[in-house]
């Protein structure tokens, strides 16, 4: 339960929604939109003081690609406290939209013509959009409140296992209470039993469901909330307390495969994010050297 | 220890994510590193071109080019040579490698590939004419953040402006006016904004026709057309001005069409009333030859009569070489027709002039022309086509007729040499510094027959006066006498008589005769005839033809003989002294110790010389003095329609008509060295050509420019693009015919009739002008060239590259199979 409650609490938590979120989102379009303009003035700039403008749009979208490396090698190699990790992801996020206009800029807003340009181009493109991806999967979960960064993929197995055993530990539980008449009494536990073991069992055994909550379907936990609320009825008061017991896990089940399947994604976005990222790397120290060897003097 | 404890966290995490997403992904990530190294490394190996590194397709001007070396120099022929190109070397390496199929000068990576001369001017005229100029923000911050000046300074690469790999259609001598802003010092937003006011446009210069707009539409044409009704008259501009063969200018039509029906006569000479209508090109100066005699000085044979000045061409020709200017030099002084008051060497000078120009004359009438002309002082060999222009091959038969007239005996001074005295009969004027020996002349007379024999053309004259001393006399005078009684002859060629007057002309002739006798004779005339008797009048024949009497013994010739001759063996025989004159003339002879010397040398000759008139040869050069026909057109009317004549002591030159190759091309040849106010021959051959009096009248219209230390410059190719090059403004006129409304051409250029602009033409300095028509106004362009209207960028009116960028033409050889 406890469990529960902590993923209750870091849910509501930066939410996008919220005043500051909103804030923070306009002051980031303010921000974006003036460097681009100013990157935009500066290479026209560049370009009308007699120089090729695809130097200087080059060597900031090298630089910024540089800056953007050195976050990816420093979270790797864990030189990052988890607030400065926190804080540098922010900037990798906004430096990977600058460069958007500064690639534009760049490939002068036009595709490559030959096949080396159109490996860079992929390659940046690849990038880009898995990191959109990544961004809208990010902003996609907070702003539908299903929980917040403290959320770690890697220990969802692990709560997964607790919700399990205390469903297991409530449902295996047997109330004696006093016989109120002659007759036997119901069997309400084995009931109850009975819907753990042909339902229960296999949905906390593992992620569940995972179509429906990549499309953000709730008809999987619907039906199984339903078929506990028809049980509810035919149980006597204790039974009734067990089954929104076990009701409750199961809607905790399911947010926490909602969350795996959400957080799974926004991992999976990473291996074309960062192998194209290691890729383009050295495609671009090549293209440097080839077009300074070839730049018959105009930068 | 921070440091430590951080760098071991480090080592330590990775190896504890082994198995996790993270720990996959940086797999993936070392794979796909290390795949596209492996994949570059092997396109870059085993690629058959390096065209998958080119970052776009060439222009289509340059999509020929296959090999990335054509243009990037250091990029080398092997898999891996382009990396050169990161070692520092030549920096404009690659811009040569543009200049050599695009022709450009030295100055070529220079901003405006103009001189740094002109550059310094340009920056300090604008700096001046916009100095009140407000330059816009954006403009100052890109000088602040991208300065060029230290691109300007290490020179400007092509690949600055002429970005290629942009695709097969991208324009490359596109530049923005953004672009042209970043280096001007005068920095402005736009055309119709604060763009300079035109300074004096179109006008840099005065124009290199002198053409008075406000006199000819004012004063001339009314005036003619008053005169003359049915003359064309210019009615518009158009009339003579057109844009259509070179649409870079408004050319002039060509004279023929324009000018010709009132100035062509002004060329010709015929509406001139006084002075010569030809050129003065060769003549035989008056020596005051009395004063020369007195000093002894050794002459030789000289007209007399003659008043001649020394021409400005035989000056030039003379001062060809160091002696021939050190001898124009001595004679400068000196007025040649009274040298009584010079100095013996001043004399002595005036002597090896006058065998100088019978050293030219010589050589012109043997062929020798262009040795005789050397470089005429210019530094430069004359070739034979030059040489040709220069004399506008001077016909050689009117040069055998002058020298037939003026000095019939060069032949034999040129072979004997100055010094030697001729025993002349005529009015030729013999002077001589002492008599020949005997052998001496001997000698001469061996030469001279050797000569004569040898070198056919000059064995055109009369007969030497050493073998037939009678006959040389007679001929010489025939020829004085022609030439001061041109109205002897029904026809004459260049001045040379064909054919004489008829029976009853004959009286004529033989009055003229015995008035040109030697006793008859005045003054110089009779220099060294003073003992000669006049000749019996000679027999007239029948037809107006005199035929030759004499025949090779000296006697009458038989009838039969005399008969078969045609007209052009025909002998001056009327002038041919008798036997009973030619005895006396030898008697004459002897008295004076030179008979006996003149019958050793030739027996042929004693008594009775028959003189070399009577060999067909010879009869064959004399025919056209002997058989002349009378005409009462003076040579110089004969020639109006231009070329050669000879009259008294000079070969005049009359212009042929427009564009006279004869003037022109002595203008363009002394011209270099024509320094305005210069007193060397080559400046008064120009000046000569280009005075207010000038034949051809070639400077009424076409303006002389004063070029400092480059001589004077006469203006006759008429204003073409090509001329515009060096400017950094254009204008073609033919978009803008139909926006200028009625006024048409006055919209632009209003003529302004009270301005001085014949004035300009007064001084040879082209740039200190008065110009007709005001300047053109910025606010007239403003009308239609403004934001939202028709196109105001710099390159609209504006061109980089001062000089032309030509491409080669391709050096294709012809090969044999």
């Amino acid at each position: 339960m406890a469990g529960v409650h902590t993923l209750k609490g870091a849910i509501g938590r930066r939410d996008p929604n919220s005043a500051r979120g909103h804030f923070r989102t306009i002051v980031q379009a303010l921000l974006f939109g003036s460097i681009s303009a100013m990157l935009f003035w500066l290479v026209a700039a560049y370009g009308n003081a007699l120089r090729d403008p695809r130097y200087l749009d080059g060597w900031v979208l090298a630089g910024g690609m540089g800056v953007q490396l050195y976050f990816h090698v420093a979270t790797a190699t864990g030189r990052l406290t988890p607030k400065a990790a926190a804080r540098w992801r922010s900037l990798h996020i906004f430096f990977g939209l600058l460069l958007v206009p500064v690639f534009l800029l760049h490939s002068n807003f036009s595709l490559p013509d030959t096949n080396f340009e159109w490996a860079l181009w992929i390659a940046f493109v690849l990038i880009c959009l898995s990191g959109l991806f990544g961004i809208y999967i990010s902003w996609s979960l907070k702003s539908r409140h299903m929980f917040g960064d403290d959320i770690v993929l890697d220990r969802i197995p692990e709560e997964r296992a607790k919700l399990a055993r205390e469903v297991q530990a409530i449902a295996a539980r047997i109330d004696q209470a006093p016989a109120a008449s002659a007759l036997p009494p119901p069997p309400h536990d084995a009931w109850i039993r009975e819907l753990y073991a042909s339902r229960l069992i296999g949905f906390f055994s593992k992620r569940r469901n995972a179509f429906s909550h990549l499309i953000g379907s709730k008809r999987p936990l619907k039906q199984l909330t339903d078929e506990i609320d028809h049980l509810t009825g035919f149980v006597d008061k204790r039974g009734q307390e067990k089954l929104r017991a076990i009701r409750r896990l199961v809607i905790e089940k399911d947010r926490l495969d909602a969350a795996n399947v959400a957080l799974g994604l926004s991992r999976a976005w990473l291996l074309v994010h960062v192998p194209v990222t290691y890729s383009i790397v050295i495609l671009a120290v090549v293209h440097i050297l080839v077009v300074y060897s070839f730049s018959s003097g105009a930068y | 220890m921070r440091h430590s404890v951080r760098l071991r966290k480090a080592r330590t995490e990775p190896t504890r994510a082994q198995g996790t997403p993270a720990s996959v992904r940086n797999r993936l990530a070392a794979v796909v590193a290390l795949a596209t190294l492996v994949f570059i490394g092997s396109v870059f190996l085993l690629a058959g071109s390096k065209s998958f590194m080119m970052p776009g397709p060439l222009t289509s001007a340059h999509g020929s080019i296959a090999d990335c070396k054509t243009c990037h120099t250091k990029s080398g022929d092997g898999k891996l040579s382009w990396l050169h190109g990161l070692v520092a070397g030549d920096p404009v390496a690659d811009s040569k490698a543009c200049l050599s199929c695009h022709k450009m000068p030295d100055t070529a990576l220079n901003p405006h590939s103009a001189s740094v001369d002109i550059l310094k001017q340009s920056t300090a005229r604008l700096t001046k004419t916009a100095s009140n100029l407000v330059v816009p923000q954006s403009v100052r911050a890109q000088s602040i953040a991208f300065p060029v000046d230290g691109m300007i300074g290490r020179g400007l690469f092509c690949a600055t402006c002429h970005q290629e790999h942009q695709g097969t259609n991208f324009e490359l001598n596109k530049i923005t006016s953004e672009q042209c802003r970043s280096c001007h010092a005068v920095k402005f937003d736009s055309f119709d904004g604060q763009h300079p006011e035109f300074e004096s446009f179109p006008f840099r210069r005065r124009t290199r026709i002198i053409y008075d707009h406000a006199g000819h539409f004012g004063k001339h044409f009314p005036e003619v057309a008053k005169k003359e009704p049915g003359m064309r008259i210019p009615q518009t501009c158009a009339s003579c001005h057109d844009s259509r063969d070179d649409n870079g200018v408004m050319s002039v039509v060509a004279f023929d069409k324009t000018c010709a029906s009132c100035h062509s006569d002004q060329i010709s000479g015929k509406e001139r009333a006084t002075g010569p209508k030809g050129i003065a090109f060769l003549a035989l100066p008056g020596i005051d030859l009395a004063s020369i005699k007195t000093k002894k000085v050794a002459i030789g044979e000289w007209p007399e009569d003659s008043e001649a000045p020394l021409t400005p061409f035989l000056k030039m020709m003379i001062s060809r070489n160091k002696k021939g200017r050190r001898l124009i030099a001595a004679i400068e002084p000196l007025d040649l027709q009274d040298l009584s008051n010079a100095s013996d060497d001043q004399v002595k000078a005036v002597s090896e002039l006058a065998w100088e120009i019978k050293s030219l004359l010589y050589a012109m009438i043997t062929g020798k022309t262009q040795e005789a002309f050397g470089d005429l002082g210019i530094g430069a060999k004359l070739n034979a086509d030059v040489v040709g222009s220069l004399t506008a091959s001077l016909p050689r038969d009117v040069l055998i007729a002058a020298q037939q007239k003026w000095l019939p005996n060069l032949s034999a001074e040129m072979t004997n040499g100055p010094g030697v005295a001729l025993n002349l009969e005529s009015n030729q004027s013999t002077v001589s510094a002492e008599p020949a020996t005997p052998e001496e002349d001997q000698d001469a007379s061996t030469e001279e027959a050797e000569a004569a024999s040898i070198d056919e053309p000059v064995d055109y004259g009369p007969a030497p006066a050493s073998t037939a001393p009678a006959g040389s006399a007679n001929t010489s005078q025939k020829t004085a006498e022609e030439g001061r009684n041109p109205q002897a002859c029904i026809a004459s060629i260049f001045g040379q008589c064909l054919l004489l007057k008829s029976d009853g002309d004959t009286a004529d002739n033989a009055q003229a005769e015995e008035r040109e006798a030697p006793q008859n004779l005045q003054g110089a005339f009779r220099v060294g005839l003073g003992d000669v008797r006049a000749p019996p009048k000679p027999k007239a024949q029948s037809g107006g033809i005199t035929i030759a009497q004499a025949s090779p013994k000296g006697g009458k010739g038989p009838p039969s003989a005399v008969g078969k001759r045609n007209a052009t063996n025909q002998n001056d025989d009327l002038l041919f002294p008798s036997d009973a004159e030619l005895r006396a003339l030898n008697a004459h002879r002897k008295k004076a110790g030179r008979g006996a010397r003149d019958g050793r040398r030739n027996p042929a000759a004693a008594p009775l010389a028959p003189g070399p008139e009577t060999s067909p040869g010879n009869r064959q050069a004399n025919a056209a003095q002997s058989a002349s026909i009378a005409s009462d057109i003076d040579p110089e009317n004969w020639a109006e329609h231009g070329g050669w004549y000879q009259q008294d002591h000079a070969i005049f030159y009359r212009p042929t008509g427009h564009k006279d190759q004869f003037i022109f091309n002595w203008l363009t040849l002394t011209g270099p060295k024509a320094t305005l106010g210069a007193a060397n021959p080559a400046a008064e051959v120009f000046d000569a050509l280009t005075g207010k009096d000038a034949q051809g009248s070639c400077a009424k219209c076409h303006s002389v420019d004063a070029v400092k230390g480059r001589g004077r410059t006469i203006n006759f190719p008429p204003l073409s693009v090509a001329m515009k090059q060096g400017r950094f403004t254009r204008f073609v006129h033919e978009p803008h015919f139909n926006v200028v409304g009625k006024r048409g051409c006055m919209t632009c250029h209003n003529l302004e009739k009270d301005r001085p602009y014949l004035k300009g033409y007064e001084q040879g300095d082209p740039l200190k002008f008065q110009t007709e028509f005001s300047p053109v106004k910025k606010e007239t362009c403003k009308t239609c060239h403004a934001e939202g209207r028709a196109r105001q960028d710099c390159l609209l009116c504006h061109k980089y590259h001062l000089p032309n960028v030509t491409a080669p033409v391709t050096e294709t050889t012809l090969r044999s199979p």
